[in-house]
């Protein structure tokens, strides 16, 4: 067909269904963007840290969840507890630094315990509060220390010692019902020793969070990078399946990378995790906003935090075994950049698609189709590395916990759900 | 020759050096790199309290990888330094010399969003200092090592240039 006028523009192209398509607009809608904060983000298990970043007790890490100041502690216990970084008495951050030790106390407050600098009082690590200034003269009988415990939040360290939360006190389900098996690829790997984080930073892009999920969800987009075209476009990996898990969840299974396809790789064999295949690649894209990429030798894990309709801060993160030598640390380290260091080869690609992607969509933009239709399966029927179907299985999981249907935001999921039927 | 004729030939190769660096001429620039240059970035994590390497190789290692950027899918916007050479200090029994500079890339935007309304804005994009070693005594100082410090931890789209 020739370029489209207005009107054939909006009709739906070709014979795609109404799963098969997300309108734009749940991308820039700020209305959809608040709701995905109190609808989704509020309610679901984050990891928000990883255990090897407060390493002995005392150790603290802050972060955001949802908006909401988090203060991740390691307890005299070893135990690691979360609370809101919120001082009960006039709503002060009590935590400012990203991590650090209260080993040594602050300046107006004792050893071992938080204090809020404001007008120190002070908490131990359970988040109890332990002294307030001046208590009886000012408060009598009618306020103590009991009263004025922190806010803590669920919290679990779970696959390979990152630290889960959640701000809803009632969720039904632990962060292993939450995964619903999507660990099981890499589980064995991540739990066999103790790791370390030896790689952050952090990207703040003009895109929806969800363009970034997108992305990782999908491998069509492979052409948009030199090295895996390059390395990656064979059998075994046209061969890789694309599996669904409960909550949204996604997998893309194993294959075996031909490094030496690419100048200036080496192969990943003498360094793979433990338990995982020589130069295997395993994925999870984890609803609603989390990615963990196990690629021989190094462990890569993206978060996400979403500041606004076109605008996300993803935080990078690349972990190695805590028992590394100095030098295999270093190979881990190189490993690691060579593709998805901030000077490595596919990163950049990626963070420059989903800008160019997004600055389409701008909220005052018209709506328009954005295509999730691929399928591509396997002998078995089930769908392979180029299906789309990763980000089909997203957007239902959102669709439903949104009440709106991803094709027609202004309908409900059930409305959705039976014209498409 | 003098040292200070040796701090002025160092200061120089510094400044040449960043110019080739701005107008992504990789060939000049590693023209002023000894055989054996190791180069790297590298910046502390407060986050993680850990000294970090975001990137590390020798001098053929950054041959293959610039020769490999036309092939890649890249955000042009330009990467211009602002560079100020702060200490040389010369070690003539082992021929080398260490240099301490800072530095300031600024980015230029020029493709890599809506190049209508942003195409000519200019933000700072990183900052740090330099560490360079230098081959002295034999002509022409050589870089031997240059480590690029970063204070920046956010490093959005666009860093996946040599510094
Ligand atoms: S606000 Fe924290 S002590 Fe007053
Ligand atoms: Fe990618």
């Amino acid at each position: 067909m020739p370029a489209r006028n207005g009107k054939q523009w909006a009709n739906v192209p070709g014979k795609l269904g109404s799963g098969e398509y997300v309108d734009s607009r749940i991308y820039s809608d700020h209305a959809i963007f608040e709701e995905e904060i109190s609808k989704i983000f509020r309610k679901v298990w984050m990891p928000v840290c990883h255990e090897s970043e407060l390493p002995d007790p005392f150790c603290f890490r802050t972060t955001t969840l949802a908006r909401e100041p988090i203060m991740v502690v390691r307890g005299g216990d070893n135990v690691v507890r979360a609370f809101l970084n919120v001082c009960p008495h006039r709503g002060n951050m009590i935590e400012n630094r990203p991590s650090g030790s209260f080993e040594e106390g602050a300046p107006s407050g004792a050893p071992k315990h938080m204090t809020c600098m404001f007008h120190a009082w002070q908490f131990d690590m359970k988040g109890n509060c332990v002294h307030i200034s001046r208590a009886t003269e000012g408060y009598q009988d009618r306020l103590a220390c009991s009263d004025v415990g922190l806010r803590r939040l669920r919290c679990e360290v779970k696959y390979g010692g990152f630290v889960w939360v959640t701000l809803d006190d009632g969720i039904d389900q632990s962060v292993e019902e939450w995964a619903h098996g999507a660990f099981d690829c890499m589980q064995k790997s991540l739990d066999a020793e103790p790791l370390e984080v030896f790689h952050y930073h952090k990207a703040i892009i003009p895109c929806n969070y969800k363009l970034w999920h997108d992305t990782n969800s999908e491998f069509y987009h492979d052409y948009l990078h030199y090295h895996n075209r390059i390395t990656g476009f064979n059998d075994s990996y046209f061969a890789r399946k694309n599996i669904g898990f409960g909550n949204g969840h996604i997998n893309v299974g194993s294959f075996e990378v031909q490094y030496d396809q690419y100048e200036g790789f080496e192969s990943r064999e003498e360094l793979s995790f433990p338990y995982l295949p020589t130069n295997h690649w395993e994925m999870i894209d984890f609803f609603p906003g989390v990615n963990f990429n196990l690629r021989g030798s190094a462990l890569r894990c993206d978060i996400m935090t979403p500041l606004g309709p076109d605008k996300v801060m993803i935080e990078f993160r690349g972990l190695g075994l805590k028992s590394d030598t100095p030098e295999e640390r270093l190979t881990r380290q190189r490993h690691h950049n060579s593709i998805w260091g901030p000077f490595g080869r596919n990163l950049h690609e990626d963070l420059l698609a989903v800008s160019t992607q997004q600055a389409t969509m701008s909220e005052w933009a018209e709506k328009r189709r954005i295509l999730h239709g691929r399928h591509e399966t396997d002998a078995d029927g089930d769908p392979t590395i180029h299906d789309e179907e990763g980000m089909r299985h997203f957007y239902k999981e959102w669709g439903r916990r949104m009440d709106r249907w991803p094709g027609n935001p202004e309908m409900s999921y059930q409305k959705g759900q039976e014209k498409a039927a | 020759m003098s040292d200070q004729l040796v701090i002025e030939d160092i200061k120089n190769t510094i400044y040449r050096a960043s110019l080739y660096l701005d107008e992504c001429r990789w060939a000049d620039w590693l023209a002023l790199c000894h055989e054996d240059f190791y180069y790297a970035i590298r910046a502390f994590s407060p986050e993680i309290n850990y000294d970090m390497t975001y990137l590390d190789g020798h001098r053929a290692d950054l041959v293959s990888m610039t020769e490999m950027l036309p092939k890649h899918n890249s955000d042009h916007s330009p990467l211009a330094r602002h560079t100020v050479v702060y200490t040389v200090d010369v070690n003539d029994t082992q021929g080398t010399a260490s240099c301490v500079s800072s530095f300031a890339v600024y980015q230029t935007q020029l493709d890599g969003i809506n190049s209508h309304v942003l195409a000519g804005e200019s933000n700072i994009f990183l900052v740090g200092k330099y560490r360079d070693i230098f081959r002295i005594g034999t002509g022409q100082p050589l870089f031997l090592q240059r480590v690029v410090q970063l204070d920046t931890r956010r490093l959005d789209k666009g860093t996946h240039w040599p510094i």
